[in-house]
């Protein structure tokens, strides 16, 4: 009934077309405007510009394409030999090996003034030709030769011979390379090139042995270095958003609170605010002149002071933004800790705060842990809040921005700083892992679990549902200001109730063209909005291919492999938008002013937590459920498709909401990588903040509150629900 | 084979492409004053010229930033906006293109003379003197003397109410530096930076921050450029500007084209376009009170009138030059930031 | 229509395999093994004596590190999962939470080619013959226990496998549904025709279902046979204590006469097949079942007295100290039964004692 050699000849057919699609008849250098197809009749297939390689060669031009008709002829010969054949694989592995490092030393070896480097130079003599950055025609083959060589392993009997298997590892590792790998290594590259352009080790300690990043002058009145500033802050926000998550979790878990989803929504929204909004929210309320202090300073006839710029004001700013977050992780593991523990612990004769001190706590130490190193990485990187409320207070991240478009533009020092950022919050990831150890917090057995939550001791639920109901009028009151600062006139000068904002942003006017968007923020609305949701689904995608690869597969060289896909979550996005910057501009990948740079960094930055959210699902999925899929006859990429897929609609949603909402909110990598044909919102809402244009700004990010909240519901509506009749288990971290 | 088909292509499409490959100039734009202005002016040549124009504005370092990045694949095409010294540090670098506009002869002198510093790599378009702004409200809440010259920020009641940029950061705190040591000798203009070292609340990273936070009542007094102050008291906020007593200096907003631009001839026509009266009338639509250097350009009677006030003679070509301008931040790093406040 | 008799059932061969975790984890280790085609094979052993890892690698489910794995005349040693004419059920059933019962059912028939009609008779064929007609919209967290492991069984049935895995299907069920579902197994099984490996720890279930039975033990075969060879004639101590219990009790063989030996026990002798054994120390196993107390000595019993008495229903289970040490009895005489401490006879059944060849 089924025979190996029928299985696999149509991935190899489909691939083998596809490479020579690409070298015969699609244009293999970059073209702007392609899809406008005006190069269809502008001297295709002649014209060098547009030539595809197979026309280059043949007209004797960049003839170093020509060792690429090895390796797809190659693939042929392997086609012919059939899989039984010894020969199969090892063709496959060699012309796909071959092609593909031919195809990147082609790319990286000459540029666009010849040879890239001077000892090609030397050892070649002069070349008289150049060349740009590779087009689709290039794209195709590179990837089939990627997919030539991952066949070629497969048949060698890699991870049980699975094609699709060794494919999706050989591609999240291909495109994780490019995107992540690449542009950092180039960006802390150059952390050792002098201001002459030579490497050397000392330029790096020089910068790095800075007091402005190491001084502990803060202790005797003066400034504290951006390292300590930066450590000192992350820290604090880990431990207070872990705690007041947890005092969210336990109330909604471990109480008799009625209103549960108004809590949930509550917080909600500060993951759906543009940055800066909570910030400027801060400033009208708790600045030299904001409601709160002229309220206060008049009540008391304390003289007002500017306390909020600095450690406290970004310290609060990011306790707003980011303890939703810990709020997140922490519900799923206080809901996963199994009642009965509980329920066998009070009947050991534990009181119901030694039952919480002695078994729940504990178990809930992975979210804890968890919780704690998304609030530290996140305040490492946060980018927005230290802009608008630091003051003197420097951080890693801002000053990593300014040292590139500052006046000092020292591409060198935001590198060298960049590797401090990483080294601390690779630490964190380290030190978390050390401090779960090895022990097992799995509670959640296949069996059901018929106990119920006991109630928090009466110690705790005190002071839990006081911080609870402060940290929730607080952010109330946070977001009423934000909706009222959008309507008024001139924030504290004129306030005057307006829809002058709105109208500015958002205005249509109907004409004999039909309905024209005159609104000053709809160029950039309309190109955000696109962008998202381009990004979104192939986020997710990528993530939870990569989660399916982690959880279900073993092969070598995993744990590698799980760092370098999480790698992007550590790098704060102002690294990733200058590598991405410095990486992307030349050949042989040129993205810079283009849609696509956008949607790919975002891709790469949101994609570990479409990962951990896989994760997460799929190892509550029993692995008997793939297997029995297997043996029933439907091969890897069948089962994923119709089992793992279709029962991880939880984590898709989550995925795809987080990537939307990532990807319109985004602000510290989107500053350098925006271009005039494709302006974000967040951009846009910089421009009005720079220009003193509070009202515009905060209108528009009403506006965008506004839209992700409608997008989260229709994504809900299109990702739907899957029936399986049972609660599902709550996802664990 | 090949020509024949390139002839019979061109011939059958000939007709169809001549339309849309008229159309189809269109001109990258790099703008970095405020967002408005940078509008108005995309707009402007859009309609006089029939060119696309695609903008970008970020700030002034920003944008030096990017055209570095992108030097070896330029995107850009034209840099308008921003204050002169990056400017002409692209051209110094090499990052700009020289163009000798036929527009020169309508221009103000110390916007050709910036040009000739620069091997005619950029040039001024507008210009605006330093000086500084305050809160009215704030200053008669606080019982503080009203300011009228640099000196006078020096003062102990003063303390905590100043702001400026950093000037590793910002363009017009550099000039404000380059400014003090210029007016008042090197050594005396950084005494002069100690102390009013002492009465900064804060050292912001964009320029106009300070008159910005002090419009909001966040901040009482700031150094910024004198038509940054008006903008903000022409926008409704209790803002007075001040024309420093000493004498000041004062930045040349410039133009530069970018080398290996893609449409170098929209770029030449923006750049000439941008040089006329018309083109910098435009300023008064969006507030902006610099001073036009098109001698014809009217100008708003709410600007700072650079004929009252005292210029001096500002060296762009040596406070522009990265070498001194290394120099003086090194040292201000090292001897004023580091003080106890 | 119903599914036929099996024409596609194959036979299983394992060559010289080896299954070797991480480094030396070592979870199989060089077996070799003949199913014939259309039988019911049993993998016995405790947890961990690899019988799982070997039920896996002839699903596909795990590659062979060594040797040779054979379905039929077909090497599929390197062939996935998906590639191999084989079904499984799991210990778990592994029912798709999201799919109905006739989804499930039908999951495998969409992978091999079956036109929507036929895919559909045959799963309605399928259920027909677990006896689940008119549950085939319903979700598997509808079903019970029971029924949901019917569903899996039909979902692998409907793909008339060469090889039909079950990996302890039973373990989830209580003791009565067990029986029950394990007859309906043995039947289908029978009816088809099918070739069936079945991994269980109970030596029961195993007795009760198999044709043949593979005991193993830390990662190696101990004992190959029918129930019965396995049952009377276990090779070693482990075996014979494994399948069914049996007290182990040293003894020496006096003499061998034509393959019938004479034992002694202390002054307890006793005649048996020799099986090969040569005069010298021995092990004899007696199943409890085999030894018989009764109340008054008689010249062949020996002495024994009773240190335990229970009372279990069917049967008394008791606990006899002998001068050889601590025996496990069990009686059907319920009605007249020992107290703890009485003083008993007791002796050894005719048949049933069995030399130990290894020990």
């Amino acid at each position: 009934m089924q025979s190996p050699t029928k299985k696999t000849f149509p991935v190899l057919i489909f691939w083998i077309i596809v490479g020579w699609v690409g070298f015969l008849i699609l244009p293999w250098y970059g073209i702007e405007d392609f899809w406008t197809f005006e190069w269809l009749v502008d001297g295709f297939p002649f014209d060098s510009d547009y030539a595809p390689g197979i026309f280059l060669i043949t007209q004797g031009e960049k003839l170093w394409l020509a060792p690429l008709l090895l390796p797809l002829i190659g693939a042929l010969f392997a086609y012919r030999v059939g899989k039984e054949d010894a020969r199969y694989a090892n063709t496959l592995i060699l012309a796909g090996a071959f092609g593909f490092a031919w195809l990147i030393a082609q790319g990286f070896g000459i540029g666009l003034r010849g040879w890239s480097y001077g000892w090609l130079e030397a050892i070649f003599g002069t070349l008289d030709d150049r060349q740009f950055g590779m087009g689709y025609g290039a794209m195709l083959v590179s990837a089939c030769f990627l997919f030539l060589l991952t066949q070629g392993i497969a048949a060698r009997g890699a991870v049980n011979g699975d094609v699709f298997v060794v494919s999706s590892i050989g591609f999240v590792v291909a495109v994780v390379g490019v995107f992540v790998f690449f542009p950092i290594a180039r960006m802390l590259i150059a952390a050792f090139i002098t201001e002459e352009g030579s490497y050397s080790v000392s330029v790096f300690f020089s910068k790095f042995l800075s007091p402005r990043l190491w001084g502990l002058g803060c202790l005797s009145g003066g400034r504290c270095g951006a390292a300590w500033n930066s450590l000192v802050l992350a820290v604090l926000v880990g431990f207070l958003t872990t705690a007041l998550g947890l005092v969210f979790a336990l109330v909604v878990t471990r109480s008799g609170f009625r209103h549960k989803k108004l809590l949930r929504a509550l917080t909600v929204l500060p993951i759906i605010t543009p940055p800066f909004v909570i910030g400027l929210a801060l400033i009208l309320l708790f600045g030299l002149s904001g409601s709160v202090t002229v309220f206060v300073s008049d009540l008391f006839g304390v003289q007002p002071t500017r306390w909020v710029y600095g450690m406290p004001g970004v310290l609060i700013a990011q306790l707003l933004a980011f303890t939703p977050i810990a709020f997140l992780v922490l519900i799923g593991v206080v809901e996963g800790v199994s009642p009965s523990m509980e329920e066998a612990a009070q009947t050991l004769r534990a009181s119901k705060w030694q039952v919480f001190k002695t078994v729940s706590l504990p178990l809930m130490r992975p979210g804890l842990a968890n919780a704690f190193l998304l609030g530290f990485i996140e305040s490492m990187a946060d980018f927005g809040n230290p802009l608008v409320l630091g003051g003197n207070f420097d951080v890693l991240s801002t000053e990593i921005f300014f040292a590139i478009v500052g006046a000092q533009y020292d591409q060198g020092r935001a590198a060298v700083l960049a590797i401090v950022l990483l080294a601390f919050t690779l630490s964190a990831f380290y030190a978390q892992r050390f401090w779960l150890g090895k022990k097992s917090y799995t509670t959640v057995s296949g069996k059901g679990d018929s106990g119920i939550h006991p109630h928090m001791p009466n110690g705790l639920a005190i002071p839990v549902f006081i911080s609870a109901g402060v940290w929730a009028l607080f952010t109330i009151v946070v977001y009423v200001m934000i909706v009222y600062g959008s309507f008024v006139e001139l924030w504290g000068v004129n306030n005057t109730l307006t829809f002058k904002h709105y109208v500015t942003a958002f205005s249509v006017r109907m004409d004999e063209e039909g309905l024209r968007w005159t609104g000053s923020a709809w160029n950039s609305f309309w190109t955000t909005v696109q962008i998202a949701a381009i990004a979104a689904p192939l986020t997710a995608g990528v993530g939870l291919i990569t989660a399916y690869l982690l959880t279900r597969q073993s092969f070598i060289g995993k744990n590698a492999f799980e760092f370098g896909t999480m790698l992007s979550f550590a790098i704060p996005g102002t690294v990733i938008g200058v590598s991405y910057i410095l990486a992307f501009n030349v050949p042989p990948i040129e993205l810079t002013g283009t849609g696509v740079i956008l949607i790919v960094s975002f891709i790469f930055r949101n994609m570990p937590v479409g990962v951990r959210a896989g994760i997460a699902s799929m190892s509550q999925l029993d692995k008997s459920l793939d297997e029995s899929s297997l043996t029933l006859g439907a091969n890897s990429a069948q089962t994923f498709r119709n089992v793992i897929l279709p029962l991880l609609r939880p984590a898709i949603l989550a995925a795809l909401v987080y990537s939307f909402v990532r990807a319109m909110t985004a602000i510290s990598a989107v500053i350098f990588l925006v271009s005039a044909e494709y302006d974000m919102a967040t951009s846009y809402i910089i421009g009005r903040v720079e220009n003193n244009d509070y009202g515009l700004a905060i209108a528009y990010s009403t506006t965008l509150i506004f839209v992700m909240l409608l997008a989260i519901a229709i994504l809900q509506l299109a990702v739907g629900k899957t029936n399986i009749g049972r609660r599902m288990s709550p996802p664990k971290q | 084979m090949k020509n024949t088909f390139t002839v019979v292509s061109a011939g059958l499409f000939a007709a169809l492409m001549a339309a849309p490959a008229m159309a189809a100039d269109k001109l990258t734009y790099y703008c970095s004053a405020q967002e408005d202005w940078c509008q108005l002016m995309a707009n402007g040549f859009q309609d006089a010229t029939g060119i696309k124009v695609n903008m970008t504005r970020k700030s002034s370092g920003e944008t030096f930033a990017q055209i570095k990045a992108e030097a070896s694949n330029p995107k850009g095409d034209i840099w308008w906006g921003g204050t002169g010294d990056p400017h002409l540090q692209a051209a110094e670098e090499g990052l700009t293109e020289a163009y000798v506009s036929p527009m020169r002869k309508e221009l103000q002198d110390w916007s050709i003379s910036q040009a000739s510093s620069a091997g005619d790599k950029t040039i001024g378009i507008y210009s605006g003197a330093l000086g500084y702004g305050y809160n009215e409200d704030l200053l008669t809440k606080n019982n503080l003397p009203v300011p009228a010259c640099w000196k006078d920020l020096l003062k102990a009641e003063y303390k905590g109410h100043v702001q400026m940029a950093n000037p590793n950061s910002s363009g017009t705190a550099y000039t404000t530096l380059a400014t003090i040591v210029q007016l008042f000798g090197e050594e005396e203009g950084f005494e002069f930076m100690k102390g009013l070292h002492k009465n900064i609340n804060q050292y912001t990273k964009s320029g106009s921050a300070p008159i910005k936070a002090a419009a909001r009542g966040e901040n009482t007094i700031g150094i910024v450029f004198m038509h940054d102050a008006v903008k903000q008291a022409a926008a409704g906020f209790p803002i007075k500007v001040v024309a420093p007593c000493e004498g000041t200096g004062y930045e040349i907003g410039s133009m530069s084209i970018v080398k290996g631009s893609r449409n170098l001839e929209s770029a030449k026509k923006f750049y000439d376009w941008a040089l006329s009266k018309e083109a910098q009338a435009l300023a008064l639509e969006v507030n902006a009170f610099q001073v036009p250097s098109n001698t014809m350009a009217p100008t708003s009677e709410k600007a700072p009138d650079l004929a009252s006030i005292k210029l001096i003679d500002y060296d762009f070509s040596k406070y522009g030059s990265s070498d001194e301008r290394k120099r003086l931040l090194k040292k201000w790093d090292d001897e004023v930031s580091t003080l106890p406040q | 229509m119903t599914l036929a008799t099996s024409s596609k059932a194959a036979s299983v061969t394992f060559r010289n395999v080896k299954k070797v975790y991480g480094r030396d984890v070592l979870a199989v280790d060089d077996i070799s093994l003949h199913i014939e085609p259309g039988q019911l094979v049993t993998l016995l052993g405790p947890s961990g004596c690899g019988k799982t890892t070997t039920l896996r690698m002839i699903a596909g489910l795990e590659m062979a590190t060594e040797g040779q794995i054979l379905i039929g005349d077909t090497d599929v040693t390197k062939l996935p999962a998906t590639d191999r004419d084989v079904s499984m059920v799991f210990q778990s059933y592994a029912l798709f939470p999201h799919m109905n019962v006739r989804e499930n059912v039908s999951y495998g028939l969409k992978f091999s080619g079956f036109d929507k009609s036929e895919t559909r008779e045959r799963a309605l064929a399928g259920l027909d013959l677990v006896g689940l007609n008119g549950y085939g919209d319903r979700l598997p967290s509808e079903l019970s226990g029971g029924q949901q492991q019917r569903v899996a069984v039909a979902r692998a049935l409907v793909l008339e496998p060469q090889v039909l895995l079950f990996d302890e299907p039973l373990s989830n069920l209580d003791a009565k549904l067990r029986r029950q579902v394990r007859e309906e197994i043995r039947d289908i099984q029978q009816n088809l025709g099918l070739t069936v490996v079945y991994v269980t720890h109970d030596q029961e279930e195993a007795l009760a279902v198999s044709d043949r039975i593979v005991v193993m033990r830390n990662a190696q075969i101990a004992q190959e046979g029918s129930p019965r060879d396995l049952y009377e004639l276990p090779n070693d101590a482990f075996v014979a204590d494994f399948i069914g219990e049996a007290n182990l009790v040293p003894c020496t063989v006096d003499s061998v006469d034509k393959d019938v030996a004479t034992i002694s026990i202390g002054s307890y002798s006793h005649k048996l097949p020799a099986r090969g054994m040569a005069p010298g120390a021995a092990t004899l196993a007696v199943r409890p079942s085999r030894v018989e107390l009764q109340a008054g000595a008689s010249e062949d019993t020996m002495d024994a007295k009773i240190v335990k008495a229970t009372y279990v229903g069917s049967h008394m289970e008791y606990t006899v100290e002998t001068e050889f040490g601590t025996l496990f009895a069990v009686s059907g005489n319920v009605s007249s039964v020992f107290d703890t401490g009485a003083s008993v006879a007791m002796r050894f059944e005719e048949s049933g004692p069995v030399l130990l060849p290894k020990s």
